[in-house]
């Protein structure tokens, strides 16, 4: 988990982030769900909590697309601790 | 019943086997493996019973997520049972219990995960200038990358740009989560 500081003040090459994603898109919505897993067949006593997400986001044509994905607790810690990052240095840009 | 398999010796690793087998999801790990490794003099038909409980009693406390005092209670049950376990072989499951409890757990938690989950998140902030194209002012804007996916399938990227309104409502969403996360952990 890398952030960086880049003051893209020149045209600069392609940045690295857009290599893997066919290009960015924009949150339009961030659901959120906080679920707890009590029982399964393989394990009868689970009892563990976890974030489920629903991003909803638009790409350059306007197509808007759900994405969901779920994280654990200490998963979702750490992301909102790099949230909390960004949002300090967005603020000092 | 063979006296090898009324020993304790070969139990350790017969349990790492059935572990690897039934948890981590490794494959290869058969009866017959097990067997000519761990217990070679003992015929098949013999093994076959023998594994099987021992399976039995690892899947059973694993389901329960047994705290210690409760697996003294179970292993303590199965010594005084008829065709049960003998004490060096509790002492031998409680020992495996204890340093593998954790690692299993997570097994069988991310088994029972079947959305894609959070992979890794790389981020950075860019300050965007004035160009002589347009009256832009500064306006700075975060680029996240979220790598989402379950084992066994390829990544998904997302490429998500938000600007500082953006990020500071993801903020205050996520500041609810924390919140429903504490009232969610707090002593009933």
């Amino acid at each position: 988990m890398v952030g960086a500081l880049n003051r893209a003040m020149e045209e600069s090459s392609e940045p690295q982030l857009d290599a893997k994603s066919k290009g960015s898109l924009k949150l339009i919505d961030f659901e959120w769900k906080l679920g707890m897993a009590v029982s399964s067949d393989s394990c009868r006593s689970l009892k563990y909590p976890y974030v489920a997400v629903m991003l909803k986001v638009a790409d350059h044509s306007g197509q808007v697309k759900n994405k969901s994905f779920e994280m654990t607790i200490p998963q979702f810690q750490n992301f909102y601790r790099q949230f909390k990052e960004i949002a300090a240095i967005i603020e000092t840009v | 019943m063979a006296a090898e398999l009324e020993g304790s010796k070969c139990l350790s690793g017969l349990l790492s086997g059935l572990a690897q087998d039934t948890f981590y999801g490794h494959p290869g790990i058969t009866e017959e493996l097990l067997r000519s490794q761990l217990y070679p003099e003992v015929s098949l038909e013999e093994f076959r019973p023998f594994l099987a409980k021992m399976k039995g009693i690892l899947k059973s406390i694993a389901s329960a997520d047994m705290d210690f005092n409760q697996l003294e209670a179970f292993l303590t049950a199965l010594t005084k049972k008829q065709g049960g376990i003998t004490s060096e072989q509790a002492a031998v499951i409680s020992k495996f219990w204890k340093s593998h409890k954790t690692k299993i757990r997570e097994s069988l938690m991310n088994q029972s995960c079947w959305d894609r989950g959070l992979r890794s998140l790389s981020w950075r902030v860019d300050g965007k200038s004035q160009s002589r194209h347009s009256a832009q002012i500064h306006t700075p804007v975060a680029i996240m990358e979220l790598e989402i996916g379950k084992s066994g399938q390829e990544s998904e990227f997302l490429c998500l740009e938000f600007d500082e309104v953006k990020v500071n409502q993801v903020l205050k969403k996520l500041s609810e989560v924390e919140e429903s996360i504490s009232t969610l952990m707090q002593p009933a």
